[in-house]
């Protein structure tokens, strides 16, 4: 004589949906490899913002970080430190001094790190200027630059095509 | 009757699976952190290299002093104005195409000729190789005080290398100067 079918085990079996997640598991894992490897560590060159808008280049090598003058629309930056209004910067001179002080300040810093601790003075300073910024204040920048022993100059550029 | 099969007898098979919860909150947070820290732009340096100022400001394409006599020198000049951008050197200017005016006219639209440009420097460049001056990879760049800085990094980009038809590049003037006009 057959089982009479049992009353409780009709409702036993639930569906059990449950997500397979394997093949999601095998993408996070390889976004997360991926994206570690391109992680860097050395901070941001620079703080991107509308008076900053660095010029479309073709070439250049790969940047380090180093002291930065920035030159915005409106302000002269060393190292994200606001020294002066551009509108402020005489029409006649060559030199600024603001900055030129600054950046001797800088000069006789990194001397002595040269000195007690041995570490190399580079002479080198990046000078991020916006796509916007007439010849002439870019040439004064640099004179000033020079004349304060930083005559290693590097523009920042932004590699155009990646 | 016979009894109904018990229900405990199956409990000993541990459906077992790995909980993943964890690793999943974990990629959640650290997914959205690396992309947040992602390189999106790719930033590049053209470097320029002034000779350390003593006397004279920087740029002016000088060497060092005590070689000045004896070498030759090409003394290349590239000048950005308002209407276009003229090449030449110390002796003489390299004339445009109506025989006045700069070497590369401004085109129509406002824009500068590039392409004509960077042709004349390649002329230039394979004239003067080999000849036995000193400052073969050298170009003074000089500009009105009202170009945009974006234009002289055009026109640097043209000036230090360029590719051939096989898509191989050469230095053209790598060493590039600053100079102001002087008005």
């Amino acid at each position: 004589m057959a089982f009479q079918p049992s009353k409780s085990k009709k409702n036993l079996k639930e569906e059990e949906g449950a997500l397979n997640m394997n093949s999601m598991m095998d993408m996070m894992t390889i976004i997360l490899l991926f994206l570690l490897k391109s992680f860097s560590t050395e901070g941001a060159l620079i703080t991107p913002s509308e008076q900053l808008r660095l010029p479309v280049s073709q070439q250049g090598e790969k940047p380090k970080k180093e002291l930065t003058v920035s030159i915005a629309k409106n302000s002269l930056m060393v190292n994200d430190a606001v020294i002066m209004d551009v509108a402020d910067i005489g029409k006649e001179v060559m030199l600024i001094p603001p900055l030129a002080s600054r950046l001797s300040d800088y000069a006789a810093q990194e001397h002595e790190l040269e000195i007690d601790v041995g570490k190399e003075f580079t002479h080198e300073v990046i000078i991020e200027g916006d796509e916007k910024i007439p010849f002439e204040l870019l040439f004064k920048v640099m004179y000033t630059c020079s004349k304060t022993e930083f005559y290693k100059m590097r523009l920042l550029t932004v590699k155009k095509g990646s | 009757m016979a009894y109904k099969p018990s229900l405990r007898r199956k409990s000993d098979e541990l459906d077992m699976e790995l909980d993943i919860r964890p690793v999943m909150n974990l990629m959640v947070v650290l997914i959205p952190l690396l992309i947040a820290g992602a390189e999106w732009v790719k930033l590049g340096i053209i470097e320029i290299n002034v000779p350390p100022a003593k006397t004279g400001g920087p740029g002016t394409g000088d060497d060092q002093n005590e070689q000045k006599e004896q070498a030759k020198k090409l003394g290349l000049t590239i000048a950005v104005s308002e209407t276009g951008i003229t090449i030449g050197n110390a002796g003489m200017i390299l004339s445009g195409e109506k025989g006045e005016g700069p070497t590369v006219e401004r085109k129509e639209d406002g824009s500068y000729d590039y392409a004509v440009f960077r042709e004349k420097l390649i002329e230039i460049k394979k004239k003067i190789i080999g000849q036995g001056f000193v400052d073969e990879n050298r170009a003074v760049l000089t500009a009105s005080a009202d170009i945009e800085y974006q234009i002289i990094v055009d026109i640097m980009d043209n000036l230090q290398t360029y590719k051939d038809d096989e898509e191989k590049v050469h230095a053209l003037f790598p060493e590039i100067n600053f100079s102001k006009i002087l008005q």
